[in-house]
C-alpha cells in the first residue's frame, strides 16, 4: 500500500433534503464501551467498505449512511464519490448512477436519492473520507448522547460536508483518470452483496450463552420458523415477530456486555436483535448471536421482511469472518493493480 | 479489606474527587488459580463469568483482572467491559490470529492468554478507586417525587434526604446509557417502586430511586424512576478527556445543597470550569 498522501482542494456537498435518517458513520467506536457509549457505526459494514474501496480510500473512512431514498445533495466542488448498499438509487438528471464504482461528478451537480425496493441503507463514500472530528477515536454519530459524526446529530438541510482533502495515492490516480467536465466512471465495478427483495433471507447465527434456558420446542422453533421484522425497528435494535420463546430456567440474568448481533429474549418471550446503536449491557437471556458476516444483511432488513435463522458453530463463524476479510483485502489489491 | 492510604485529594469546581488506595488481598488468595469460565459473545469478544451474585468482593476481583488485562495488553485488544459478575474482552480477530499465542482459533488464543493471566495474577494487587462526592439539590421542582418517596416509606422528606446522602455507594458497573452508574448500597428505608407512568423526558442530572436502586440520569431520557433531586454535575460530557465521571469500582456519596448553590454550580459546569 502506497502511504503517500496527496493534498487536494476540499471536496464538498451540501444537503438540500436530508431524507429519513442520514448520519456520518465509520466502523464504530469501541473506546467508549466501558462508559456505556454504544459502538454506533455503519449498519452494513460490507457496503460501506465497498464504497470506500471504490474511491481508493486506504482505511475505513467515514461515510454517510442514508435510510431509503428522499435525500437530495448538491455537489459544490468537483468530487470523487462512490455509493453502495440498498434502499435507494442515486440519480443525476434522471440517470441512475452505478454503485460500487468511483464516480467523478463536476461541481454544481444535483444528486437525488430515490427509493429502491430491496434493502434499507445506502452508503456514500468520498475520496479522502468525510471530515468530521474524532470523538473517542471514531467519527461515528452517537445519536443517544448527541456527539460524534456531524455535530452529534442526523444531517439536516443546509449542512455542508467536506472531505478530508488527504487523498491516498490510489484515490489520486482514480481521480486523475476520471476527471472531465461531465459525470464519469470507469468500466470496472465491485459487486455488491445486497439481497434481492424476493430472496428468502437466511441469517446465520451461533447459539447464545443462555440458549439452554428455553424449552427444546422453542429452540427448535427459533431455527425453523420465520420471523418478521416489526415496525418497531431502528438503529438500536429490531423487534422480531414470530413464535414466542418459553423459559425453563426462570433465573434472573445480571446485566452483562452485549454487542450488535445479540438476539435477546424479552420478558414476554419475544425476540430483539440488537443493532449498531444498542446499549452496551443487557439483562435479557441471549438465545443467539448473528454471525459477523451476516450483520451487513441484517443492516439492510426492512420492517415486514421475513427471515430465518440457521445455526452454525463459533469455529465456522470465525472461518467465514476471516474468509470475508481476505476477500475484501483481495478486492483492494485488484483495484490497486488496475492503476499501476 | 480496608482503606489504607488517602493518596491525594483533588477538589474540582463542582464535585470532590478523592483517590483511595486499597488492598484486596483476602479475596484474591481464595479466588486465583481456579480455571476461568470463558464464553464467546461474538467473533470479536469473549466474556469471563466470575460468579452468580452481586458482591463487593466480586466487583474488586473483576476490576483487578480488568487492570491486569489493560496493563499486559493482549495483541489486538480493543477494550474491556466490566459488569456485575462478568468481564468482557473486545479484540480484533485478525490481530489475535497473527499473534504467537497458542491455539488455532481466536477464542482458543484469547482464552489461553486469559488463563495465563489468571495464573500469574499476584495475590496482593493494589487498586486505586475514587470517592466522588456529588452535590444534589433535593426536592422542589428538581426532585418532584421526594414527597411521594417519603409518604411511601412513612418518613419525612428530611429523613429521605438524610438517609440518601449519608450512605456511601459502590459503582458496580456502567451501562444502560453513556455514563450511567449502577450503584449498590442504598438503604431499603427509602426504596420506592417505579412510577406507573414513565415521564417522557427526565432532565440530565436527575437523581432517582427505582425499587432498591438509586441512580443519576446522565442524559435527558424518558424514564420511570422516582425523582428526588438533581445534580449540576455532568455525569457524561464527550468534551472531557474521560467523558464519564464514574467507573466501575468508584465510590459515591451525595451531599445535599440548596437551590442557589445548585444554580451557581450549574453555571460553572455549563461554562466548562468543572474540571
Amino acid at each position: 500500500m502506497n502511504s503517500k498522501i496527496y493534498k487536494t482542494g476540499q471536496m464538498r456537498v451540501r444537503i438540500i433534503k436530508s431524507g429519513l435518517l442520514s448520519t456520518v458513520q465509520d466502523m464504530g467506536r469501541t473506546a467508549g464501551l466501558p462508559m456505556a457509549v454504544p459502538v454506533s457505526g455503519v449498519m452494513d459494514a460490507y457496503s460501506a467498505r465497498i464504497a470506500n474501496k471504490a474511491v481508493g480510500n486506504a482505511g475505513e473512512d467515514a461515510v454517510i449512511e442514508f435510510t431509503y431514498g428522499g435525500a437530495v445533495l448538491e455537489v459544490e466542488t468537483d468530487i470523487l464519490i462512490a455509493c453502495a448498499g440498498g434502499g435507494a438509487r442515486l440519480e443525476i438528471d434522471k440517470q441512475m448512477l452505478p454503485s460500487g464504482k468511483p464516480l467523478f461528478i463536476p461541481a454544481g451537480t444535483i444528486i437525488n436519492l430515490l427509493n429502491k425496493p430491496g434493502g434499507c441503507r445506502t452508503y456514500l463514500a468520498v475520496a479522502g473520507g468525510w471530515n468530521v472530528p474524532d470523538v473517542l477515536d471514531s467519527k461515528s454519530t452517537c445519536l443517544v448522547a448527541g456527539f460524534g459524526g456531524f455535530e452529534g446529530r442526523a444531517l439536516q438541510p443546509g449542512d455542508v460536508l467536506s472531505a478530508s482533502g488527504n487523498l491516498s495515492a490510489l484515490s489520486q490516480k482514480i481521480l486523475n483518470s476520471l476527471k472531465r467536465t461531465v459525470v464519469n466512471c470507469p468500466k470496472w465495478q465491485i459487486p455488491g452483496r445486497d439481497a434481492s427483495s424476493s430472496e428468502r433471507k437466511i441469517i446465520r447465527v451461533i447459539r447464545g450463552h443462555e440458549s439452554g434456558w428455553f424449552d427444546e420446542q422453542s429452540v427448535g422453533g427459533f431455527f425453523a420458523e420465520p420471523y418478521k421484522l416489526s415496525l418497531k425497528s431502528n438503529r438500536m435494535g429490531y423487534h422480531l415477530e414470530g413464535p414466542l420463546m418459553a423459559r425453563i430456567n426462570k433465573q434472573e440474568l445480571l446485566s452483562t456486555a452485549v454487542t450488535p448481533g445479540t438476539i435477546q429474549v424479552t420478558g414476554n418471550g419475544s425476540l430483539v436483535l440488537l443493532m449498531a446503536d444498542c446499549q452496551t449491557t443487557g439483562g435479557y437471556p441471549r438465545i443467539a448471536q448473528v454471525a459477523a458476516v451476516d450483520m451487513p444483511l441484517c443492516g439492510q432488513l426492512q420492517p415486514g421482511d421475513e427471515l430465518y435463522f440457521n445455526e452454525i458453530s463459533w469455529n465456522e463463524a470465525e472461518r467465514l469472518y476471516i474468509e470475508q476479510e481476505k476477500h475484501l483485502h483481495q478486492l483492494s489489491a485488484t483495484i490497486e493493480n488496475k492503476y499501476l | 479489606m480496608g482503606y489504607l492510604t488517602f493518596k491525594y485529594r483533588k477538589i474540582s469546581g463542582v464535585c470532590h474527587i478523592q483517590s483511595i488506595v486499597s488492598f484486596v488481598e483476602a479475596e484474591m488468595t481464595t479466588s486465583t488459580h481456579m480455571a476461568l469460565s470463558i464464553y464467546p459473545i461474538s467473533e470479536k469478544a469473549v466474556t469471563i463469568a466470575f460468579g452468580d451474585s452481586i458482591s463487593e468482593a466480586l466487583m474488586h476481583r473483576i476490576t483487578n483482572f480488568d487492570k491486569l488485562i489493560l496493563e499486559r495488553s493482549l495483541p489486538g485488544l480493543q477494550t474491556t467491559v466490566p459488569a456485575y459478575n462478568t468481564l468482557s474482552i473486545f479484540f480484533d480477530p485478525l490481530q489475535v490470529l497473527k499473534s504467537n499465542l497458542p491455539g488455532k482459533t481466536c477464542r482458543e488464543k484469547v482464552s489461553h492468554y486469559l488463563e495465563q493471566l489468571n495464573e500469574t495474577e499476584t495475590t496482593a494487587i493494589k487498586s486505586e478507586s475514587q470517592l466522588i462526592t456529588i452535590p444534589v439539590c433535593y426536592g422542589g421542582a428538581l426532585g418532584p417525587d421526594l414527597e411521594d418517596v417519603a409518604a411511601l416509606n412513612k418518613i419525612t422528606t428530611g429523613e429521605v434526604i438524610n438517609v440518601h446522602s449519608s450512605a456511601t455507594y459502590l459503582v458496580h458497573m456502567i451501562g444502560f446509557v453513556p455514563g450511567f452508574a449502577y450503584l449498590g448500597g442504598m438503604s431499603e428505608t427509602i426504596a420506592a417502586p417505579r412510577k406507573a407512568t414513565p415521564r417522557a423526558a427526565i432532565p440530565a442530572g436527575s437523581v432517582g430511586i427505582a425499587g432498591m436502586q438509586t441512580g443519576i440520569y446522565p442524559l435527558q431520557t424518558p424514564g420511570g424512576w422516582q425523582l428526588i433531586g438533581q445534580t449540576p454535575v455532568k455525569l457524561f460530557d464527550p468534551a472531557r478527556p474521560v467523558p464519564a465521571l464514574l467507573k466501575a469500582g468508584d465510590r459515591v456519596q451525595f451531599k445535599s445543597i440548596g437551590v442557589n448553590e445548585f444554580k451557581d454550580l450549574q453555571n460553572r459546569a455549563d461554562a466548562g470550569t468543572d474540571n
